[in-house]
């Protein structure tokens, strides 16, 4: 099939500065290409050409930045490109359906849905309506994302559809792989953290992310533990340092502590793994209703246990005890505190989570079962589905309001992620 | 000159800045400027850098021409809400509001893109003085600022433009007040052993608590309704209105530096105003507060539900935030004697504060009678 695939107007693909969707992309682009003759349309940057093809993949790349001008660009693109895609595959960016829609004919619309889009402050209601009953299927990251969906526009149910994220479990490895042990030393040495137990807390710095609770938990954690460490990956947004009032009152924070604390900035998409690689415990803050932060896969690939916050979907990866522990009310840095004393304690349970971590990234997140499951959906075309049959979410967490569920950890698995039977691809009650 | 993307010269964290270097503007962009003034019809006898913002990226010339002195700018912001800007001044102008022409380009353009950036010259209004800084000069400027609001409704943006609107968004700052209290007193506690340090604490436990009721009464007042209104009813705020944005010239009060404008309920500019002369003048004084609405409302006239709203601002402790906001960037600097006194002051202005706003809060009928 033709497939067109079409980026958000924020940032570019391949993904040379960052960015959740454009990673996603970028990680299931080399297995999609081989089914299906692909393009995606995306926004321009300096470093890329505005057409190439590259890895059995057609880029274009339009103006951008603003919603309005891309949306433009890609109205004009379509109408030169007439009925030339069987599917149109639209990221994040409910708003384009519709022109899409009226420029391309008969092609089937897929979109895929990041975060809240379709809230309404974001979209009219009636265009929502309308752009819920023109798309075949509505891809989420989460069932938290999902829900969303539901709960404002309840005609989305039987469209909806999981599919969460995934790592390159090839290039996110445990520090102690000899592939990592290098980079792990390397980082140790230069930030003087050799022989201390090293938390990594990575993701933009802004309110919403928390990053402020876990700097104010290290004087309690100091208080028993004296040979802690944290580091602070990422900016105030992607692939920029700007120094905004969030960031200098973190930087003010973290000079005052107790407990020494890195703060790299903006660390390149290309070297975020081997910061990974150099940390012994990772710490996700979030305070915000997060859709689900990606920076989980990659704690996991590279054999971390995970601390996260009951926030959003992120809950939905974690099985409380077994691959990390969720803190229930982020906003007190206290329970931070408790969490990370919780894994300091108990060595051994800290180090099994972290083993849990790499075997789940490599059987239920690496970029070839999101791409199967990609694939699932564009194959499983409405008329050929009698019912809402789906698909492969290799998951092992029934839902975020359960974890406490006996759950079954799937085995480490070399082959294509295939179906595994008995989930539904959405929580508890299948959309 | 393509490639050339004009930057800041100065970073946030920079402090102390001599006189020379507040009219500092690096070589680059006075060469693009020369560029970006080949675009007039005029020529340029002589140019002096009248204003810089450094931290930001943006500078204000004054130029002789052969037809006249007229001010160039470069502008800080994204060139697209720039253009909404020049849009609102022009709009402004043809509604007949003091405010400086822009003038056109040889092509007949409002402004050049240059460096990444939105330039763009105006008549330079040479009669401009300050008002008196008494209550009569404060009444003028409150009046001009409602005339400036009245005609300001209608805009509309070219489409080209990034529409700047604050209407909806008055819970949302008034929240982000409230957080960043938070902030000042975990800046305050890590770094205890400072002069204010003790002071900030004090002041934080004082106004946090007037933020967090000036939030609740907002959220029970009118104001989800008239923000529904929308951009359109409400007109533009102008959003840094003060004594050196608002001057005195031929017919009355003009009003310069629109580049912040956004629609926005026009009380904001009023509040602010009032809440600044306040705290210059120590003491909350509720005839000043009357005389100077009531000058605004002649202009501008109030309803009942902006007054209410007015009132809900002026509770809001923004002076203080706006004070302390820069503790974040350097608190070793921030938190010294100075500031322990500044903050203490506050306090005690503060105590004038409320016996002021209750006095007047019934007072609608009358401002209505007045007029």
């Amino acid at each position: 099939m033709k497939v067109l695939m079409i980026c958000t107007e924020k940032l570019p693909v391949p993904a040379i500065k960052g960015g959740a969707i454009q990673t996603y992309i970028s990680g299931v682009l080399p297995h999609l290409s081989s089914h299906h003759e692909i393009t995606v349309l995306g926004i321009e940057d300096p470093s890329l050409k505005n057409e190439e093809m590259s890895g059995g993949v057609r880029y274009v790349r339009i103006p951008g930045k603003r919603f309005e001008l891309y949306k433009n660009g890609v109205v004009n693109f379509l109408e030169n490109h007439e009925n030339s895609f069987d599917i149109i595959h639209i990221f994040n960016r409910p708003r384009l359906v519709l022109p899409v829609r009226s420029a391309s004919g008969n092609a089937r619309i897929i979109l895929s849905m990041h975060n809240d889009m379709f809230n309404p402050e974001k979209i009219p209601y009636e265009e929502a309506v309308r752009v819920v009953s023109e798309v075949e299927r509505i891809v989420t990251v989460s069932n938290y994302v999902g829900n969303v969906i539901k709960s404002l526009y309840p005609q989305a149910a039987p469209k909806l559809k999981t599919i969460y994220s995934g790592v390159d479990t090839d290039r996110f490895l445990p520090g102690s792989h000899k592939n990592m042990e290098r980079f792990r030393n390397k980082i140790r040495k230069k930030y003087g953290l050799e022989n201390k137990t090293v938390i990594l807390y990575a993701g933009r710095l802004s309110h919403n992310k928390g990053a402020d609770r876990l700097i104010r938990a290290l004087p309690l954690l100091a208080k028993k533990y004296d040979d802690l460490a944290l580091v602070v990956i990422g900016s105030n947004w992607f692939s920029e340092n700007h120094l905004t009032d969030f960031v200098a009152y973190i930087r003010a924070l973290a000079k005052r502590q107790p407990v020494p604390v890195i703060t790299t900035g903006f660390i390149h998409p290309d070297e975020i793994h081997q910061w990974f690689a150099a940390a012994d415990l990772f710490v996700c803050t979030s305070v915000w209703q997060e859709p689900l932060a990606r920076v989980h896969y990659e704690a996991m690939a590279a054999g971390l246990p995970i601390v996260t916050t009951a926030r959003g979907g992120n809950p939905e990866v974690i099985m409380e005890g077994k691959n990390g522990l969720v803190v229930k009310e982020p906003e007190d840095p206290a329970n931070f505190a408790e969490a990370i004393s919780k894994l300091l304690d108990h060595k051994e349970t800290m180090k099994k989570m972290g083993e849990t971590n790499r075997q789940l990234a490599v059987s239920c997140y690496k970029w070839e079962r999101v791409a199967a499951d990609i694939l699932s959906v564009w194959h499983n075309h409405p008329m050929n589905v009698k019912s809402n049959t789906a698909a492969t979410i290799p998951r092992f967490s029934a839902s975020a309001k359960a974890p406490e569920q006996p759950v079954h950890i799937p085995p480490p698995s070399s082959g294509t992620p295939g179906a595994r039977k008995g989930q539904s691809d959405s929580g508890n009650q299948p959309q | 000159m393509k490639t050339l993307e004009i930057m800041p010269w100065m970073t946030e964290e920079t402090n102390e800045t001599t006189e020379a270097d507040k009219l500092h503007v690096p070589e680059y962009i006075q060469f693009i400027a020369l560029a970006v003034l080949k675009q007039y019809d005029f020529s340029v006898r002589c140019m002096d850098v009248a204003a810089t913002k450094p931290k930001k990226g943006g500078a204000i010339w004054k130029i002789e021409t052969s037809e006249g002195p007229k001010s160039l700018k470069l502008l800080h912001r994204r060139p697209p809400r720039s253009i909404f800007s020049l849009g609102a001044q022009e709009y402004l102008c043809q509604q007949k509001a003091r405010v400086p022409a822009i003038v056109k380009t040889n092509t007949g353009e409002k402004c050049v893109l240059a460096g990444g950036k939105i330039w763009f010259v105006a008549e330079w209004i040479e009669s401009l003085t300050p008002a008196p800084k008494d209550l009569d000069g404060a009444k003028k400027l409150c009046y001009g600022l409602g005339e400036f609001h009245r005609l300001s409704k209608g805009y509309r943006p070219p489409s080209n433009a990034e529409s700047a609107s604050r209407v909806g968004n008055w819970e949302k700052k008034y929240r982000k007040i409230l957080l960043k209290m938070d902030w000042f007193r975990h800046i305050a506690q890590a770094y205890h052993d400072l002069p204010a340090s003790e002071s900030m604490l004090r002041a934080v436990e004082y106004f946090e608590k007037q933020a967090q009721k000036a939030l609740e009464r907002l959220q029970n007042s009118k104001y989800r309704e008239l923000a529904r209104y929308g951009d359109l009813h409400w007109g533009l705020a102008h959003q840094d209105y003060g004594w050196s944005n608002g001057q005195l010239g031929k017919g009355s009060v003009w009003i310069i530096d629109l580049d912040g404008v956004a629609y926005d309920l026009p009380i904001r500019d009023l509040r602010k105003f009032i809440s600044g002369m306040m705290i210059d003048a120590g003491h909350w004084d509720p005839e000043t507060l009357r005389e100077l609405i009531k000058a605004y409302h002649e202009a501008n006239p109030l309803s009942k539900e902006l007054y209410d709203l007015l009132l809900i601002d002026l509770s809001l402790p923004d002076e203080f935030y706006k004070n302390v906001k820069d503790v974040v960037y350097d608190p070793e600097s921030f938190l010294n004697e100075e500031t322990a006194e500044m903050l203490e002051e506050m306090i005690r202005t503060d105590a004038s504060k409320w016996p002021a706003l209750e006095e007047i809060a019934n007072d609608w009928k009358d401002v209505k009678k007045k007029k």
